[in-house]
């Protein structure tokens, strides 16, 4: 076989793969990272890693593959610590998944930079060049192999980059926020990858949809602790703990059920019933027959024809690389295509794509690239103060802009140094205060923990502007749009109400956006988690100190009880429910009963 | 601006060479190793960077960035511009082969004096580290101009009136230059101090 | 003693370098028509399953199966001849050695004449400035134009000019054949073999890949920052931005060297990248490198004992 040449895997003389204990790290500047973090991670765990955005979760993966050096504490691998040439070995058998894709492929084409593990594995070339082909066909790169990874498209460089590790038969396998901006397709090609994956899976995301099924254990961090250590399955089901955590996305069930009016913010009145047809008032944005190519050839567009109407709200939905970002950088003026563009009934030549900006504004996929000022205040004034507003205006927008976004009083603060969520909203506020009429935002939700995503849809509905909406995210697409655009290959493929485009079926097979496992993730996890929300009584053995007339003693017991309780349990057409065998035996607390009289046998 | 080949003496180009090889090497010496990666990986930045065309006038002038490479790298700021000057001149539209070691030179040198002189007076305070920044900025693309002016006249008196020529040039990039590498350091000293302390060099102090 | 010029009238100083403007401009815009146009015939995808050269097209003849140590030296060689040429004949000799080169290796002209485009800035300047300003020998070939008796032209000037121009050409010309007949890889560990430290190569790969990268983040900063009003100038308010977008790149770079590096280590990196297998020179290389030194060290004879009078 080609893997003779490989070393032979570290033997594993303790029980658990992983063993931290008391582990604490902190950032240089004192910034605490982890605190006393005592974890077992046993061979052939599929572990889910969750917690605020900030919470600790990559700098606890980084110890895991020794990237890091705790401060105080240890961190064991296979029985040794991580450090010096097992260190060495142990990275060669632990693949790291890293957010972005780019960080991680450094290599001047795809095979030499998949071929790159194994080297290190001490394979020659030509062994090492044919686990590189095996791992780029299993992400379906083959045709790809001598592309250099700059000529590749976002969601290509996800899998490239899954590839790299594939190619070292890893053990164990970290992933960091895999299918963050990945559209459904990508996400199943990973989710089935990772599936079919037989090692240890350690899994930071955010989504706990996607989670689901993936992983059976859940490691909730806070601020740097271990805050409690589930099944993922108990996980879910409990709200109070997701909310605690800033982890619940119970919000995007509300109005979930396909029900007639999917749409619960207040609907423009002028809103005629098919919103893709309102003839007598001019579009605002109206492009026809709209073509436009890269410099290089590439033919992204072809054909478009849009019309967008004043206080419309609209999606935009396709494949990565349907062509969505450059029709939005058509739109606002930074690309320039061939066809007819007219902005509020007026023709757009240079000087008006020039002014384009006073009305149209754009919120980024990543935030990194609109945020450029060394304080909150100067970003936000940075467009009030381009438009050449006084310096008194420019502070009232400013003041406006962040009360909008819920950052007041962050004025004088590092926008470098905000959290993921805040950044997003400092980008938001920056265009808002333009008072743009249409707002653009091109994957919002990245990135976001459900928390933040919950206040920015709160911000998102309160605008007033046009909108139009670029996401993968259907529960976001359901809450603030009412017609949506697909885009499939450069063209748009269906426009239709938001409604019609949730219920379409055969999208899956049209250009393979497949929602069906998401839903099907959600109405489980409904299920269960509305079932555990009651009381009831019920019977079970418990220990206490109780009295027996002037006997004192503690023992377990079994007697019924009525209190909140968690089952797994379901429930039948009545209303019924039914419980599937429970734990025996467990604690809590029962004010008073230990004066209650108690009969039972010794 | 940078010499293409057939300008230099030949023997001028190839002294050069030697003379850039030794300071390479000792620019490599005074790198950490593990740092290598990094410097490449900041090399691309001043690349793009001094792809970046900024209006002045009736004309435009890129950044040479000589300062800043100086003040952020410090004694591995001329292994950086030696690698950034041959991805120039291997992979995009340049030829300047045979110039190589002159325009490393050319730029290395003034990035090592601005690195010297930064750190040296650079201080603790934001608005003494943006005057200093300002001030290699500047320094560092006169002294590139200067030395581009001293190497075409080892051609002879023939080239005289091109090297006036080429200084005379340089005056809008100077100005340029430093300020706007006096407002990037004060960027940086308020946003991320710790680039500017050459987080890539050796311990041991500057010579 | 100074010769004696001969005498043009004024107008056609601004006639001659209005014509050289327009000239000047004329070649540019048709080079980069050129450019675009053969960008577009290759518009087609490329089949990316096929090992891919540093030049856009995988090619077969002599220069790409030199080995590249041989191939290195062989023109390294030749190209430090050539810069040492002093008479404009034996330059264009050279010049017209490199071009036939691109024929025989059949590569693109687009990305060679993208390269002449590059430097057509400095050598202009040469082709301007050096018939003024160079300082008249005795023997010398003067033009006055009009009464402009302190500007007289010299031909001799303009030959130095020509001379250099067309030696940088020759140069230019011969870095595609250098280096896109080899993945860059590989052209690469023949220079480390040679001697150049494996660190450089190293550098320059992770350079070359990330430079992308940085360009598209810079693209995308600067668009963010269009679209919230910027207008590029040399105002104080510009300036700044301009200090902030540098900056943030940098702070970006640094970030980003941070991750990198961990990604690396954490695929196993100890400071050496592989390497492809070593390809083993045989003596038809060596015969080649040969060749083509003695082809330098002939043009280089030639100029010095028969062309040495001018």
């Amino acid at each position: 076989m080609h893997d003779l040449n490989r070393p032979a895997p570290l033997p594993n003389p303790s029980d658990a793969l992983f063993a931290l204990r008391g582990l604490s790290y902190a950032y240089p500047g004192d910034i605490q990272a982890l605190r006393d973090i005592n974890l077992a991670i046993a061979p052939g765990d599929r572990l889910g890693l969750v917690g605020h955005n900030g919470s600790g979760k990559t700098t606890l993966v980084k110890q895991l593959c020794g990237l890091l050096q705790p401060q105080r504490g240890e961190a064991f691998y296979k029985g040794e610590k991580l450090r010096g040439d097992h260190l060495q070995r142990a990275r060669l058998e632990i693949g790291l998944l890293f957010q972005d894709p780019d960080d991680q492929l450094f290599c001047h084409s795809l095979i030499e930079d998949v071929a790159f593990g194994p080297r290190n594995q001490g394979l020659p070339a030509a062994t090492a060049e044919v686990a590189a082909r095996r791992a780029l066909e299993q992400v379906e790169l083959l045709d790809h192999a001598y592309k250099a990874p700059h000529a590749l498209s976002y969601g290509q460089k996800k899998r490239a980059a899954l590839a790299g590790l594939l190619a070292m038969r890893p053990e164990v396998l970290i992933l960091d926020e895999p299918t963050a901006n990945l559209d459904p397709r990508q996400e199943c090609l990973f989710l089935d990858l990772l599936r079919d994956y037989s090692g240890t899976l350690i899994v930071i995301s955010h989504d706990l949809l996607f989670l689901y099924e993936l992983c059976d254990r859940a490691l909730v961090l806070d601020t740097g602790r271990i805050h409690h250590d589930y099944g993922m399955r108990e996980l879910v089901a409990h709200r109070p703990s997701l909310r605690e955590h800033g982890l619940d996305f119970s919000f995007r069930f509300a109005g979930n059920e396909k029900d007639p009016s999917p749409r619960d913010n207040p609907a423009p009145a002028a809103m005629p019933e098919s919103s893709a047809t309102p003839a007598s008032s001019t579009p605002l944005i109206e492009l026809g027959g709209y073509h436009f190519s890269y410099p290089d050839g590439t033919a992204a567009l072809k054909g478009i024809d849009l019309r967008i109407h004043s206080t419309e709200r609209v999606a935009l939905v396709g494949e990565n690389g349907a062509g969505k970002s450059t029709l939005l950088a058509c739109l606002l003026g930074i690309h320039r295509g061939k066809g007819f563009y007219r902005y509020d009934g007026q023709e757009m030549d240079n000087r008006r794509r020039k002014q384009l900006w006073n009305r149209v504004g754009l919120v980024f996929q990543d935030c990194a690239d609109q945020l450029f000022c060394p304080s909150v205040f100067d970003e936000v004034a940075f467009g009030p103060r381009q438009r050449g507003y006084t310096e008194m205006e420019v502070e009232r927008r400013v003041a406006k802009a962040l009360r909008q976004v819920r950052l007041e009083g962050f004025e004088p603060r590092v926008p470098l140094k905000l959290s993921g969520g805040e950044r997003k909203r400092l980008a938001l506020a920056g265009v808002l205060a333009l008072d743009p009429e249409v707002l653009i935002l091109d994957e919002p939700t990245a990135g976001l923990d459900p928390q933040g995503e919950e206040l920015l849809l709160q911000i998102l509905r309160e605008v007033k502007a046009t909108l139009l909406l670029v996401s993968h995210d259907m529960f976001f697409v359901r809450k603030l749009t009412e017609r949506t655009l697909v885009m499939h290959r450069g063209s748009i493929l269906r426009d239709y109400p938001t409604a019609s485009f949730l219920d379409d079926s055969d999208l899956a097979s049209l250009n393979g956006l497949d929602y069906t496992y998401r839903d099907r993730c959600a109405i489980e996890i409904r299920q269960i988690q509305h079932e555990h929300e009651h009381e009831h009584l019920h019977k079970h053995l418990h220990e206490h100190q109780h009295r027996h007339g002037d006997l004192l003693h503690s023992h377990p017991h079994e007697h019924e009880h009525e209190h909140r309780h968690r089952f797994r349990h379901s429930h039948d057409e009545e209303g019924g429910h039914s419980h599937p065998p429970q734990r025996e035996f467990h604690d809590h607390p029962h004010p008073g009963h230990e004066d209650e009289p108690h009969d039972h046998e010794h | 601006m940078h010499i293409s080949d057939g300008v230099l003496p030949t023997t001028v180009a190839l002294g050069s060479y030697a003379l850039s090889a030794v300071i390479a090497a000792w620019s490599l010496k005074r790198t950490r190793p593990e740092a290598l990666p990094k410097v490449a990986v900041v090399t691309a930045t001043f690349f793009v960077a001094s792809l970046i065309h900024i209006p002045f006038g009736p004309t435009s002038v890129h950044l040479l960035l000589p300062g800043l490479v100086g003040a952020l790298l410090g004694a591995s700021g001329f292994i950086a511009i030696l690698v950034g000057l041959l991805l120039q001149s291997l992979l995009f539209q340049f030829g300047g082969l045979t110039a190589l070691g002159a325009n490393a030179l050319m730029m290395g040198l003034p990035a090592l004096a601005c690195g010297f002189f930064f750190h040296r007076f650079k201080g603790k305070t934001a608005k003494r580290q943006m005057l200093v920044g300002g001030l290699c900025g500047g320094l560092g693309t006169m002294l590139a101009a200067l030395l581009l002016a001293c190497l075409l006249t080892t051609g002879g008196e023939d080239f005289f009136g091109v090297a006036k020529l080429a200084l005379a040039a340089h005056v809008p990039v100077i100005i340029i230059e430093t300020i706007v590498t006096a407002l990037t350091v004060s960027f940086l000293s308020r946003v991320k101090p710790e680039l500017l302390q050459a987080p890539f060099q050796t311990r041991r102090k500057m010579p | 003693m100074t010769p004696q010029p001969i005498i043009l009238p004024g107008w056609s100083l601004a006639g001659g370098l209005l014509l050289l403007l327009l000239m000047g401009g004329a070649s540019s815009w048709g080079i980069r028509r050129l450019v675009r146009g053969a960008r577009q015939r290759r518009k087609g995808e490329p089949d990316w399953s096929l090992p891919q050269l540093d030049g856009a097209t995988a090619g077969d003849s002599p220069i790409h199966r030199w080995e590249v140590r041989c191939k290195l030296v062989g023109m390294l060689g030749f190209a430090f001849l050539v810069v040492s040429l002093q008479d404009l004949r034996t330059a264009a000799v050279a010049g017209a050695i490199t071009l036939s080169l691109l024929f025989v290796t059949r590569l693109p002209f687009d990305r060679s004449l993208a390269r002449l485009l590059a430097m057509s800035g400095f050598l202009g300047m040469f082709l301007l400035v050096m018939p003024f300003s160079a300082p008249a020998h005795p023997g010398d070939t003067l033009i006055q134009f009009g009464n402009l008796e302190s500007l007289p032209w010299n031909l001799r000037g303009l030959h130095k000019a020509a001379t250099i121009c067309l030696k940088a050409c020759a140069v230019a010309l011969l870095m595609e054949p250098l280096l896109a007949t080899a993945p860059l890889t590989r052209t690469l560990q023949g220079l480390r073999r040679l001697g150049v430290p494996a660190a450089i190569g190293q550098m320059l790969l992770l350079a070359h890949r990330y430079s992308y990268v940085f360009k598209h983040e810079a693209w995308r900063m600067a668009s963010g920052m269009r679209l919230r009003g910027f207008q590029p100038g040399s105002n104080r308010r510009a300036l700044g931005a301009f200090g902030n977008f540098l900056g943030m790149l940098f702070v970006r770079s640094f970030e980003r060297t941070e991750r990198v590096y961990d990604a690396m280590q954490a695929r196993g990196y100890r400071d050496r990248f592989p390497e492809p297998e070593p390809q083993p020179a045989t003596a038809k290389d060596l015969l080649l490198a040969g060749f083509f030194l003695l082809l330098g060290v002939a043009l280089l004879l030639a100029d010095r004992c028969y062309f040495s009078t001018f």
